[in-house]
């Protein structure tokens, strides 16, 4: 089986390779960073974030079964296309709690990225910043379509 | 290296092969559709205003974002121009085929989207009403490889050491494995004037005998001399290659040469020739084009049209060295995954 998807990324990098179906896409390989068989879902405190090139990183602490406290980093966009949805480096102060839903790192690391982050009432994070343009998926109380 | 890491790149070798044979046959039937490229449109009624020294002004700040494809899907197949609905519907499909609906989860394709929409900027628009950007060869398809550009791309794989601009390296022995703008190093052109999935920004200023291009991905600027110099000694090599610019009516029209051997645009590194064009259409747009010329890669040259849009937006700096975890994530990612 890994042979299988492995052969399959390499393929898929060629056909990248030679120009065939390149899409637009981030600066690097998401898929090479995270393990699509292990998604995750985190609720945590905030305790900082790394408002940093080229992405930012958010630190969460996270009780696990038995109470004991692990730190988790989260990986989530660029701060530029932050700054033009109204988010800020203070925006997600420390002590908020959030849930996160992403994957974990490929290297086992406390690593994941934030694929969704949502408050604990379910609202999604950030959502209602001016003029994201991003499209809705009917999760957030009074949100159309 | 090892072992099945070893037959992955063979088989692999073996796919490439097969999609160059396939991208040749394809085009090959294509070309006798083929017309040469059309002028960059001009307005009839709008003529543009002037620097205090006589240029065509450009300056400002402009996106290049669009949902518009590089290339002509194959459902629009002799179809160079979208109607009104087919380009509602490709806008509708964006927004249905959004992250957000989460109905890919748990895919190697859901992490290379990485995040929901609320992290990327991208667009949601068509920006023009052609069905690719891709706009010579007239279907709209990057023009098939040379066979000694075939043979160059075998080799390449075969030596690991990437070249290009794309984001997906060839493995991950090393960081030298990983591609040029994983590396926070560049684009190389003419990706770094192409669409992205974020910080699609540019700001254009100029000078008497300069036309300056800052760039917000991976940041820099190009500063192009239209005083009529000759390019730098041919042995002079840069990554983003040497750029001589000069007017034709209301046009910038921008000859790029003298790249390097380490960066790779769909084949093209060191005999690229690019040429640019410039021209503002209307108080809101350039018309943008750009020609790729190199008879050692392809086949023959093609040309791309992207719009770029003046926004109000402010033009950001991208520092991308400060914190490049990913890297570090996907080389050690690589180390575990020999272990298991």
């Amino acid at each position: 089986m890994r042979y299988q998807s492995a052969t399959l990324l390499f393929a898929a990098s060629v056909l990248a390779a030679v120009g065939i179906a390149t899409p637009v896409r981030a600066h690097h390989a998401f898929a090479a960073e995270f393990d699509s068989t292990q998604p995750i879902t985190l609720r945590g405190s905030v305790t900082r974030v790394e408002w940093i090139n080229p992405h930012t990183w958010i630190h969460l602490d996270v009780k696990d079964s038995s109470g004991k406290v692990i730190e988790w980093m989260i990986e989530g966009g660029t701060p530029n296309t932050l700054l033009r949805r109204g988010v800020d480096k203070n925006s997600l102060p420390a002590g908020t709690e959030i849930v996160v839903e992403g994957y974990r790192a490929k290297n086992g690391t406390n690593r994941a990225n934030g694929r969704d982050l949502t408050l604990p009432n379910g609202r999604k994070l950030f959502l209602g910043s001016s003029g994201t343009g991003a499209p809705t998926d009917g999760k957030d109380p009074g949100e159309t379509k | 290296m090892n072992r099945w890491m070893t037959q992955c790149r063979v088989v692999a070798a073996v796919a490439m092969l097969a999609s160059i044979w396939a991208l040749t046959a394809m085009a090959s039937a294509q070309q006798s559709a083929e017309q040469k490229p059309k002028a960059p449109a001009k307005a009839k009624t709008w003529t543009p205003p002037r620097t205090p020294w006589g240029e065509p002004d450009l300056q400002g700040v402009y996106s290049n974002r669009t949902i518009t494809p590089f290339e002509r899907p194959d459902e629009f197949a002799g179809k160079a121009t979208l109607s009104d609905a087919e380009t509602a519907e490709l806008e509708r499909r964006v927004v249905d085929r959004s992250a957000d609906k989460r109905e890919a989860k748990g895919t190697e394709a859901d992490v290379s989207r990485a995040y929901n929409e609320f992290w990327w900027d991208r667009g949601t628009k068509v920006t023009t009403n052609r069905s690719s950007l891709l706009i010579d060869p007239a279907d709209g398809r990057v023009p098939p490889l040379t066979a000694e550009a075939q043979r160059r791309a075998l080799d390449e794989w075969k030596q690991p050491a990437l070249r290009g601009g794309g984001a997906n390296g060839r493995g991950a022995d090393t960081y030298l494995d990983r591609s040029l703008f994983e590396r926070c190093i560049t684009r190389g052109m003419p990706g770094a004037m192409s669409p992205s999935a974020y910080n699609n920004n540019y700001r254009i200023v100029q000078s008497p005998g300069y036309v300056v291009v800052a760039i917000e991905m991976l940041g820099g600027a190009r500063i192009i001399p239209t005083d009529g110099r000759a390019h730098v000694n041919g042995g002079l090599r840069q990554w983003m290659g040497d750029s001589r610019g000069h007017w034709e009516n209301n046009t910038l029209v921008v000859e790029t040469t003298n790249f390097t051997n380490k960066t790779l645009y769909r084949g093209a590194a060191e005999n690229l020739r690019l040429i640019e064009h410039f021209t503002r259409v209307d108080a809101d747009t350039i018309d943008y084009r750009f020609t790729v010329e190199d008879p050692t890669t392809f086949t023959r040259s093609w040309t791309v049209a992207v719009p770029y849009l003046r926004t109000d937006e402010q033009m950001f700096e991208y520092a991308c060295h400060e914190g490049n975890y990913g890297m570090e994530g996907i080389l050690s990612g690589a180390r575990f995954e020999e272990t298991k």
